[in-house]
């Protein structure tokens, strides 16, 4: 559980609304994050931030008003401070149309599974040397530069409402790395990532035998400047987890879908939106994922299925989509979901989905996505690391910038094959607060008639 | 100045000096005294954000053997730990040393900055604020509406800088960004929209005031809503070349996307390619390369309206002007001063002579990287909009953006719009949806033939430039003409019809 001062002093601010008659609900976050940063073959930037932040959040009847810390927490008065504010904004709200639903934590939970402080602690001299590693083996096989980041720390989460004494707290921490070589005439980029609960899940040979993969193809071939039009596409593990998660925020989130503004508006429960090789589901449980046990608003977070076999079975409610349109809150109130895609049948491995793919595009991960019509589910995203053609089943060419516009019921309704293995991809948000989040995703999909809408020739 | 930064000012000199005896060549702090923010949304009348918050501690920059540490606290009692642990990570990055990191010697500064305001909007009453928010939700409303946001964000930040070479720097910055959206479906279903943001003409103040005053931001309602009936009766824009007249709204993140983000320093030199990208250019190309036509006039400039105005950058080099695009030439780049020495040992001559004073921050617990400030196109000599429309034969107008894809490099680009007019024959004959455009960065500018006067400038905000690791949110300005291009490729065909699942499940190899 949480440091016993921390703990102390939220939950006297807890109590003082109490006494105050105020509705309130408590939501703390610490990080300890480290980073290094790399650009042309070495470090650029070695950093260490250590941050507490605090939401208050007041709700009196159809009003709401929140404040927000990011200081040290020192004492009563700074969080009675904050609490004020919050009631402040509250009172001068304008009143909702609907009855704002509170935060009621529905069972204590003092999760701490997912916490090694090893990893929490792991220095950047570490960092440094694996990095090392891998570039003194590989950049004297050409003119080659390295660039990427290596990002580990831990969160603590702790949120309490008013509504009760019950607690939710946890503790976890994490690791995203990514390296990117760069081919410093020809301009191609391969990347390799990694994602890490603990410390010493990669290792430098890893990282080595994973580019030494691909290198081949980018030395000896020239870039491909593909079609527009209708093709074949592999998809990796980075493509298919940004196509998960556009497919929830256009489609299977209440809100757009009670407004008429997902490409599932008009549909019901039972309904087939997509191949029957397609399941999706938000699942804390699953191994592969960060594993949120609670959300915001206080409710314990379970296996939740959007999307079986195809088949439309469930739409995402967070507390205020809920309230107003009187529907059950799902345990969404929260930015990091734990997304899985369920793995196929297909033969595992990358080198059997090349040879099922036969003639295709392997694009392994989406850049500069965006989704201009929710309501068609039109997305368009950009190849960039690693996107290569395949020709009778071999990789034979690296590929240009090629754009996507397509709808996602028709990318993923014409589902060719789906591997029987999935991975761990990290998508955690480095925009605010460490926010670690990870989707299980299948190594790789292919999908026909995938509309490419614009080639470039430059990588 | 207060207690608070007269003690933090008195342990952080203390410890720059510390720095200096173990051998740092450099140091530098920044206090955030205070990072307030407020944000507000209305969301089909419902207040669905309301939110204010306020950030404070230090960020803490340390150059060892050529390398940079940096590390952040929020918590005040911890400043020399915080020194001690930016220096180890500087020890530690120093053991991967590529180019030797180096800020050259910079004459000391001593300055203060404020932004012109009249009206603190933190003094404002929240309910007064959002009395006008309502008032512009109200005339948003509309039976052919069928959803609406009007949202609005404060932000005031007061900073405190202290270098080891003795600069000091006490600076505010005050920002007020606000937008309206109207959303309809049209009669494929598909959602269309039209937005407005809160912008300037780079003059005036920009306090609460200018927000209140109904020209800059509530008057435009009824323009919207008129403007996205005729987008959801429209049909969509046919694809072919054809000249693209872009506004200021669509404009400026042209600009931002394919002159801006390319023109970083540090992208150029590779320090972001694992994340943003990279660039095009290449340090050699400043003074040589031909960015664009003849009308093309690229500089930063330091204007009094715009989020990329804040006095002094996080290196502590004050703002100033500069060109970067001189009559098409690329003639400077986006720069701090951390990449001078490198950025010249590469060119193999003298490319960039002093900082661009782009070293900016995006909070106490961000290191400052090469950013964009108020990358702006200078005003031409070809007239007002309406003059360039009637010299445009077969064209497209085209404004504010849905969506983009960008080469890694930035030398292809793709954007889609929420509006076109169609122009025939110098004038407007009817309006068109879901246009897009693309192109090859140096061809669309080399194809630059018409730049608007001064009355067609509009200085634009961005509120969200996204850029480095951790990732970093930042405020610029763009300032931008009306510009027309020449033949570029518009629209989009569906050259294939998807086939049926059974079909392609038969394809599989």
């Amino acid at each position: 559980m949480l440091e016993t001062r921390i703990r102390d002093l939220l939950c006297a601010a807890r109590d003082s609304a109490r006494r105050r008659q105020i509705m309130a609900e408590f939501n703390f976050h610490r990080e300890r994050s480290s980073l290094i940063r790399l650009g042309n073959s070495a470090v650029a930037l070695s950093t260490h931030e250590e941050l507490t932040r605090l939401d208050i959040h007041v709700q009196q009847g159809r009003r709401t008003g929140t404040a927000s810390l990011l200081a040290d927490i020192t004492g009563r008065e700074q969080l009675e401070a904050v609490l004020n504010q919050a009631l402040e904004n509250c009172r001068a709200a304008l009143e909702k149309e609907y009855d704002p639903i509170f935060g009621v934590v529905e069972e204590t939970v003092d999760d701490t599974h997912g916490y090694d402080s090893a990893l929490e602690n792991l220095s950047p001299a570490t960092k440094t040397e694996l990095c090392a590693q891998v570039i003194t083996t590989l950049k004297p096989r050409g003119r080659y530069d390295f660039s990427g980041s290596w990002s580990s720390g831990s969160v603590e989460l702790y949120y309490i409402t008013t509504a009760n004494d019950n607690e939710c707290y946890r503790r976890l921490t994490d690791s995203k790395l990514m390296l990117v070589l760069k081919e410093q005439d020809k301009k191609w980029e391969l990347s390799v990532e990694r994602t890490a609960k603990r410390a010493g899940e990669f290792t430098a040979q890893d990282i080595i035998a994973e580019f030494e993969e691909l290198l081949p193809i980018y030395e000896k071939n020239p870039g491909f400047r593909t079609a527009v039009g209708r093709q074949r596409v592999l998809f990796g593990p980075g493509a298919l987890a940004a196509l998960a998660q556009l497919t929830v925020w256009s489609g299977l989130i209440g809100r757009f879908w009670e407004e008429g503004r997902a490409f599932t508006s008009g549909k019901q429960f039972g309904d087939r939106l997509f191949s029957e090789q397609i399941t999706i589901a938000d699942d804390p449980a699953n191994p592969q994922v960060f594993g949120m046990p609670f959300d915001f608003s206080g409710k314990r977070r379970r296996r939740f299925v959007l999307v079986e076999k195809g088949t439309f079975t469930g739409l995402a409610y967070d507390t205020a989509t809920a309230a107003k349109y009187q529907k059950q809150p799902t345990g969404h109130d929260l930015e990091n979901w734990d997304l899985t895609l369920a793995p196929g049948t297909a033969p595992a491995g990358i080198a059997q989905a090349r040879k099922l793919a036969g003639d295709a595009l392997y694009i392994p991960h989406l850049h500069y996505i965006h989704l201009p019509d929710p309501t068609k589910g039109l997305f368009t995203g950009s190849s960039r690391f690693n996107a290569l053609r395949i020709t009778k089943g071999e990789f034979t060419a690296p590929l240009f910038s090629s754009r996507i516009t397509d709808t996602l019921p028709t990318v993923l309704s014409n589902v060719v094959a789906v591997s029987a293995r999935t991975v761990a991809q990290n998508e955690s948000a480095t925009y605010g607060r460490r926010l670690p989040e990870g989707l299980s995703v299948p190594e790789y999909m292919i999908c026909d008639a995938v509309r490419i809408s614009d080639v470039a020739d430059s990588f | 100045m207060t207690t608070d930064v007269a003690k933090i000012g008195s342990i952080v000199e203390g410890q720059l000096q510390r720095m200096l005896k173990l051998g740092c060549s450099f140091a530098d702090v920044r206090f955030y005294d205070e990072d307030r923010a407020q944000h507000l949304v209305l969301y089909d009348g419902n207040l669905e954000a309301n939110v204010s918050g306020l950030e404070r501690g230090v960020g803490v920059r340390v150059l060892k053997d050529g390398a940079f540490g940096f590390a952040a606290t929020a918590d005040l009692t911890a400043i020399p730990a915080c020194f001690d642990q930016a220096l180890a990570n500087a020890q530690a990055a120093a053991r991967l040393l590529g180019f030797p990191r180096d800020m050259e010697t910079a004459r000391p500064v001593q300055g203060v900055y404020r932004p012109p305001v009249q009206q603190d909007p933190f003094t404002v009453p929240l309910s007064e604020k959002l009395q006008l928010l309502k008032r512009v939700d109200d005339a948003l409303q509309d039976k052919s509406v069928a959803h609406r946001s009007v949202s609005a964000t404060f932000q005031r930040r007061r900073i405190h800088y202290w270098n080891s070479e003795g600069t000091r720097v006490d600076r505010e910055v005050l920002n007020i960004f606000a937008s309206m959206t109207v959303m309809a479906p049209d009669k494929e279903g598909r959602t269309q929209r039209r937005s407005f943001q809160l912008g300037s003409n780079g003059k005036g103040t920009r306090g609460f005031e200018w927000l209140s005053n109904p020209a800059a931001f509530s008057d435009h309602a009824e323009r919207l809503k008129r403007e996205l009936g005729e987008i959801v009766a429209a049909e969509p824009l046919p694809p072919g070349r054809r000249d693209v007249i872009l506004l200021p709204g669509q404009g400026h993140l042209q600009v931002h996307e394919t002159i801006g983000h390319p023109l970083e320093l540090d992208r150029i030199l590779g320090y972001e390619l694992s994340f943003a990208g990279g660039s095009h250019v290449k340090p050699s190309d400043i003074g040589t390369l031909r960015y664009g036509s003849e009308k093309l006039n690229a500089s930063v400039m330091v204007v009094d309206n715009s989020p990329g105005t804040y006095g002094y950058d996080d290196d502590g080099t004050p703002q100033h002007y500069y060109k970067l695009i001189d009559k098409g030439i690329l003639v400077n780049v986006l720069s701090s001063r951390v990449d001078l020495a490198e950025a010249n040992a590469r060119a193999g001559r003298v490319v960039v002579k002093e900082s661009g004073a782009a070293a900016r921050a995006a909070g106490f617990y961000k290191t400052p990287i090469d950013r964009m400030t108020n990358v702006c196109i200078e005003p031409g000599t070809d007239g007002t909009l309406e003059d360039i429309i009637r010299a445009t034969e077969d064209g497209v107008l085209l404004d504010m953006p849905v969506s983009w894809s960008i080469g890694s490099n930035r030398e292809h680009f793709h954007f889609g719009c929420e509006i076109a007019w169609e122009i025939k024959e110098g004038r407007r004959t009817k309006v068109y949806k879901n246009p897009t455009y693309s192109g090859h960065t140096l061809e669309f500018y080399r194809s630059l033939d018409l730049v608007g006067d001064e009355s067609t400038w509009e200085l634009v905000q961005v509120a969200n430039c996204g850029k480095g690791e951790p990732n970093q949110i930042m405020e610029v300005g763009h300032g931008v003409p009306v510009m027309r291009f020449r033949n570029v490729q518009t629209g989009e065909s569906e050259s294939a019809r998807p086939r049926a699942q059974s079909e392609s499940a038969r394809l599989l190899a």
